[in-house]
């Protein structure tokens, strides 16, 4: 408020009505404030969900039958689909990764996803390692390691179990485009 | 003023604006009745705001909409909350306008030279009905449904148009996925852009007039008509004397504007948060017996309806509605008395009380013999149509002369009835299925009941599963709340099929 304009206009009854403008003004302030208190409350809550709604236990996926199966020293692509909450609606969700195994015992499983941004990567038969065709990514097939290209960070390695000869997965995915390896 | 103040107002001259916008004098003594407008405003923001966030979370599919209604009740963070003050915000929004109106009736501000604002008052008020109607149809419920089944029929009974009028109003000739879209777009684009600009155009011209001055002010030695020659002179002079008072719009205004805000968004939050919206069972288009009710501010004119005889049912339906648009538009050009008190227009209070007399005497003759969905006692709530089916069947085949259950009118007992088990809380041991098989042929579960087999020819399948349905919703008093604990057992033969 300039000094200049407060001149200009009417004042009612002089030193008074200066103490309760300003007290007028004041409780406008607070009753604004209040308002937008009450109603920005749950309005924030409801439109910042929490990140993760349900402590998410293991997602143990069965990805092979019998690992005498099983190609050795050649990677194999697992796609499986899964019923998911999806809010209001259950929804399937298509989920692939990459198995693989030197010795028939041992076996390694990588999320499907490029760690770039989210592309399906393939086994190249000639390299002997996996290529994601979006930006050039390479990784390596025995550790995941990238080779070449942009990915931030190795493929996400998979916990895996063989229970009576089946291959057993426990599926998760991960934010994407970061170095940090973060459950999504 | 600050740094950045004066460089943004070198470039765009805020003060000017401020200066005719904020530090304007304004009559003297105004009343708190003055603050309904802005309190009107202000739901609306609040409905804007709670809106867009239900909006991000609501599906317009008859498939999901109820089911997105529910995922807001019980999943998101203060879903429930928001749903809750945007559904007493829109009765908020009703009462408000409509007071607000008034105000502006009984203190004559409608006259000269607020015609065109009254005007648009009339029209923001239809809108914010619309908003009412429109909103109703979301949740997909019961009650939503078939509220606007009805709605939509009241107007197919207009003469002529009638037909082409529902048809568009649903979006085809069946009530269903085109008209909650239908519904849904009107009520989150077409109206929301309506109502901002004409209450864009309603504040500018509030801005531009000033807030009326008291009818005391404008009385005293007035011509007799606003249409005198001499009436624009006399006006200008008194509403100049009556701004002398040294009253500014800022802070004098709206200071009380806000207090009054505060106060009725407090009251919605409050609601939002204790009281809730109602959501009934999904809707449901095959149940014929479910008993209708619109939202509680289209009742009065509801009950009308049913005291008019049937062959001017659609005059009165479509004619009120039209006459009342027509008197409230024709309203200001009309009345040209200069006289503007309520005290002094002994006509006018006559009109507004018997208006405001009848509409709540309608109001409660309606609330009072509402037919209820029956809520059936031993259940504690609203039965879906198939198992009302079932308790009909139920009492048709007298189960009530053997079995007993508690909240239901008792049946005299037979002579010669065995005892059979209490059915009270036979819903929480047993499934549907398993209540249904057995019903089917009771002695293959019990070598020696008594109860005779309902099976074909007696009943048929469906029927049973009707009963089945029934039985499986007695749960005991609802007030506690038990959980089933199901202990199903079947027969050899019907191992295989054994349910959880």
């Amino acid at each position: 408020m300039s000094s200049t304009l407060a001149e200009r206009v009417p004042d009612s009854d002089g030193e008074g009505s200066v103490g309760r403008r300003s007290f007028l003004k004041r409780l406008s302030a607070l009753g604004a404030l209040i308002s937008a208190g009450l109603v920005s409350f749950p309005v924030l809550r409801a439109i910042f969900p929490p990140a993760a709604r349900r402590p998410k236990a293991g997602n143990w996926v069965k990805v092979a039958d019998d690992t005498a199966l099983l190609d050795i020293g050649v990677p194999i692509r697992v796609n499986f689909v899964q019923s998911i909450d999806d809010a209001w609606i259950e929804s399937r969700n298509l989920n692939g990764l990459w198995l693989y195994t030197e010795d028939g015992e041992k076996f390694k499983a990588y999320n499907g996803h490029c760690t770039h941004l989210g592309c399906s990567y393939f086994y190249d038969r000639n390299k002997k390692n996996f290529f994601c065709p979006c930006h050039r990514g390479q990784f390596d097939v025995k550790t995941g390691e990238v080779l070449d290209g942009p990915p931030p960070r190795p493929l996400d390695e998979l916990q895996v179990e063989v229970r009576d000869a089946s291959v057993f997965v426990n599926y998760k995915d991960f934010r994407l485009g970061v170095p940090e390896r973060i459950e999504a | 003023m600050s740094l950045v103040g004066r460089w943004v107002d070198e470039r765009i001259n805020l003060t000017k604006i401020r200066r005719s916008l904020l530090d304007r004098s304004v009559s003297r003594d105004l009343t708190w009745w003055h603050t309904l407008g802005s309190a009107t405003l202000a739901v609306f923001t609040v409905q804007v705001v709670t809106g867009v966030v239900l909006a991000m979370y609501y599906s317009p599919s008859p498939d999901h909409a109820f089911e997105s209604i529910r995922y807001i009740d019980r999943v998101v963070d203060s879903g429930a909350t928001l749903r809750g003050i945007h559904h007493w915000g829109a009765s908020a929004m009703v009462v408000l306008a409509v007071a607000h109106m008034i105000r502006v009736f009984t203190m004559g501000a409608y006259k000269y030279p607020r015609e065109i604002n009254w005007l648009l008052g009339v029209a923001l008020l239809f809108i914010v009905l619309g908003f009412g109607f429109t909103g109703y149809l979301l949740p997909w419920d019961q009650k939503a449904y078939w509220a606007t089944a009805v709605g939509t029929n009241i107007a197919g009974t207009t003469p002529i148009i009638g037909g082409k009028l529902v048809t568009f109003l649903r979006g085809g000739s069946q009530q269903g996925a085109a008209t909650l879209t239908r519904f849904y777009s009107m009520h989150v684009l077409l109206l929301p852009i309506l109502f901002g600009t004409i209450v864009g155009l309603h504040l500018f011209l509030v801005i531009r007039q000033g807030v009326a001055p008291r009818a005391v002010e404008l009385e005293p030695d007035a011509p007799k008509l606003t249409s005198d020659s001499g009436y624009p002179a006399y006006y200008r002079r008194r509403e100049h004397e009556s701004k002398t008072g040294g009253h500014r719009f800022w802070p004098d205004i709206i200071a009380k504007d806000v207090v009054t805000a505060t106060l009725v968004i407090a009251i919605l939050v409050a609601l939002g948060i204790f009281v809730g919206a109602p959501l009934e069972a999904p809707a449901d288009p095959t149940d014929a017996s479910y008993v209708p009710t619109p939202e509680w501010y289209f009742l009065p004119f509801f009950q009308l309806l049913k005291l008019v005889p049937g062959s001017w049912e659609s005059a009165i339906a479509v004619g009120l509605p039209m006459a009342l648009v027509l008197v409230l538009l024709l309203l200001p050009f009309f009345d040209k008395r200069s006289v503007r008190s309520i005290t002094k227009r002994p006509g006018a209070a006559f009109a507004l009380g018997g208006i405001a007399i009848s509409t709540a005497i309608l109001l409660g003759a309606s609330m009072r013999d509402q037919p209820k969905n029956a809520v059936a006692p031993e259940v504690g709530r609203i039965l879906t149509s198939t198992e009302r089916a079932g308790r009909t069947q139920f009492e048709r085949q007298q189960c009530g002369g053997c079995h007993k259950v508690a909240g239901m009118a008792a049946v005299p007992k037979k002579e010669d009835a065995p005892d059979a088990p209490d059915l009270t809380e036979v819903g929480l041991r047993h499934t549907t299925a398993w209540l249904h098989s057995y019903i089917e042929d009771p002695v293959r579960f019990h070598p020696d009941s008594k109860m005779p087999a309902y099976g074909p020819p007696t009943l048929s399948h469906q029927e049973i599963e009707e009963l089945a349905r029934y039985l499986a919703s007695l749960r005991g008093p609802p007030a506690l709340n038990k959980q089933p604990e199901f202990r199903d057992t079947f027969p050899e033969p019907l191992k295989a099929k054994e349910t959880k």
